[in-house]
């Protein structure tokens, strides 16, 4: 019993994190290099060399940081990762933890994900981190509202707040054909909640590195590998949620599940170097002005639908 | 008894957490700290509601915790003039009153929980808690909870109205003007004031 409900999951989590986490840092370069971008040595190497590199620096302190804070912030990141990835399904059977409320576990670990974010910049006492948390907290609202109204869309024909019964309500029909506005949206909910690309706006450039501008050695490889294990987990998600999960005709579940993960990685990744960036100010009118509102109609799709099919 | 050991375990670590972290809110000298213990007790809490079956109410109050507690600590620095959350202050006011009150409520609920004769009630057998739950609120009892929803909406609002009327230099009607270095002196930081357009004289 303890094998199967405790180790076999937790080893489960584990090994999509960590090949998740690499192969995300692999086609990463694999873009970069494809964009024109110098790359030294091979791109498989290359997310070992900078961990090793990170591991062997000196972590940085500033003066009278919240040291609790500041060093949990990272590992408590890459926990919410772990918990986003505990509750996407593999296969009808095969799941880490089958939450009956597994859906909104998700939405909490996004409003989870907030909180951590700015401590991470709040706790290192430094003016740009803090600029980087506070502008990261105006942001994140909008991303974690948007995200819920998208993912009360793909709840409703699934009648269940559960992935498994949220994968198997899509036998007929995937939920991005069925809500075709759900998935582009979820899409830069990602980016903006890993800040990742045009969406890197806590931990941008404008602000020397924002919440990670203090951050060195270790602590910034937790913090480096948090990101893009959340960026797995989000591709986890919306595989499930919009992309049919595990089904598929031929091949084994997990194996669908696999591709489709991998697929929404690519286009993630993608979209991070050929999106244009965009002002923060900007990004918050974008985010309540146009996306929010999409994201209802994206909700009142959803109920009609399940309305006039019930 | 028909669950196991870990439920129990389970229960003792989250209880000493959500305690220990409830007191802690109350020895820290920072607003965004205190909040955040608060986080962590009420994120105990939830997983203890889990573990009792209340699956939705658990996993609602961890992410509706997690977003009252950063907006709570956003307006907590906004309105306090306290730069950030970083400079230290008290967290406590009214000692006496306060002690008194929590002695009471100590008291009170220790009594209830030592005294009082509770029932025994298993699961029923195909209990759906989170369907059971929603039928309760969007059927027979929707009226009360969508007017509570709306007037704590109406009360959100209706208070950030009034306490931002008056703001940092003086009432919001007034305008915005800072304070003079010295009582009653011009106010401060505000630019020297050209003679006859300064635009002017420097195109041509």
């Amino acid at each position: 019993m303890i094998i199967d409900e405790l180790v076999l999951p937790v080893l489960m989590v584990l090994m999509t994190l960590v090949a998740g986490v690499y192969l995300v840092a692999v086609i990463d370069r694999w873009l970069a290099g494809a964009f024109g971008l110098p790359q030294g040595g091979s791109a498989w190497l290359g997310p070992l060399r900078r961990g090793a590199w990170l591991l062997t620096q000196h972590a940085n302190a500033t003066e009278a940081p919240d040291w609790q804070a500041w060093r949990l912030a990272p590992a408590l990141y890459l926990a919410l990762a772990a918990m986003g990835l505990a509750v996407v399904p593999w296969s009808a059977t095969l799941v880490a933890t089958d939450l009956t409320t597994s859906v909104v576990l998700w939405g909490s670990v996004e409003a989870l994900a907030t909180v951590v974010i700015f401590l991470h910049g709040w706790s290192a006492n430094a003016l740009f981190a803090l600029i980087g948390a506070y502008r990261y907290v105006a942001l994140g609202l909008s991303y974690i509202l948007i995200s819920m109204f998208v993912l009360i869309g793909v709840a409703l024909p699934a009648e269940s707040l559960q992935f498994t019964q949220v994968v198997t309500s899509q036998t007929e029909m995937w939920n991005v054909v069925r809500q075709p506005l759900g998935l582009p949206l979820f899409l830069i909910v990602g980016l903006g909640m890993t800040f990742w690309g045009p969406l890197n706006l806590a931990d941008a450039d404008d602000l020397a590195g924002g919440t990670a501008s203090e951050v060195s050695g270790p602590p910034r490889l937790v913090w480096d590998v948090a990101r893009a294990a959340m960026l797995v987990a989000f591709s986890g998600v919306a595989a499930s949620a919009f992309l049919g999960g595990w089904l598929g005709p031929w091949l084994p579940g997990p194996l669908w599940m696999l591709i489709k993960m991998l697929a929404v990685l690519v286009v993630l990744l993608l979209l991070g170097w050929l999106l244009p960036r965009v002002a923060p100010e900007r990004c918050m009118t974008l985010m309540w002005v146009v996306l929010l509102p999409l994201s209802f109609v994206d909700l009142l799709w959803a109920g009609i639908a399940a309305l006039l099919n019930g | 008894m028909d669950y196991p050991l870990g439920v129990d375990i389970a229960f003792l670590l989250l209880a000493v957490l959500a305690v220990v972290s409830a007191w802690r809110v109350f020895c820290t000298d920072s607003m965004v700290r205190a909040s955040f213990f608060l986080l962590v007790s009420f994120i105990a809490v939830g997983v203890i509601m889990m573990l009792l079956a209340a699956v939705y109410l658990g996993v609602a109050m961890f992410f509706m915790m997690a977003v009252e507690m950063m907006v709570m600590a956003l307006f907590m620095v906004m309105f306090m003039m306290n730069p950030a959350g970083l400079n230290p202050m008290m967290m406590v006011h009214q000692h006496r009153l306060s002690i008194g009150a929590g002695v009471a409520a100590f008291v009170v609920l220790g009594g209830v929980a030592l005294l009082a004769d509770f029932p025994v009630r298993p699961l029923p057998a195909g209990l759906e808690p989170v369907r059971s739950l929603g039928e309760e609120m969007l059927g027979d009892s929707m009226l009360i909870f969508e007017s509570a929803g709306v007037v704590l909406l109406t009360t959100m609002v209706g208070v950030v109205v009034l306490a931002s009327h008056r703001g940092r230099y003086g009432g919001a009607a007034e305008g915005s003007m800072p304070p003079g270095l010295e009582p009653g002196g011009e106010p401060a930081g505000m630019p020297e004031a050209e003679e006859g357009g300064g635009h002017h004289h420097h195109c041509h």
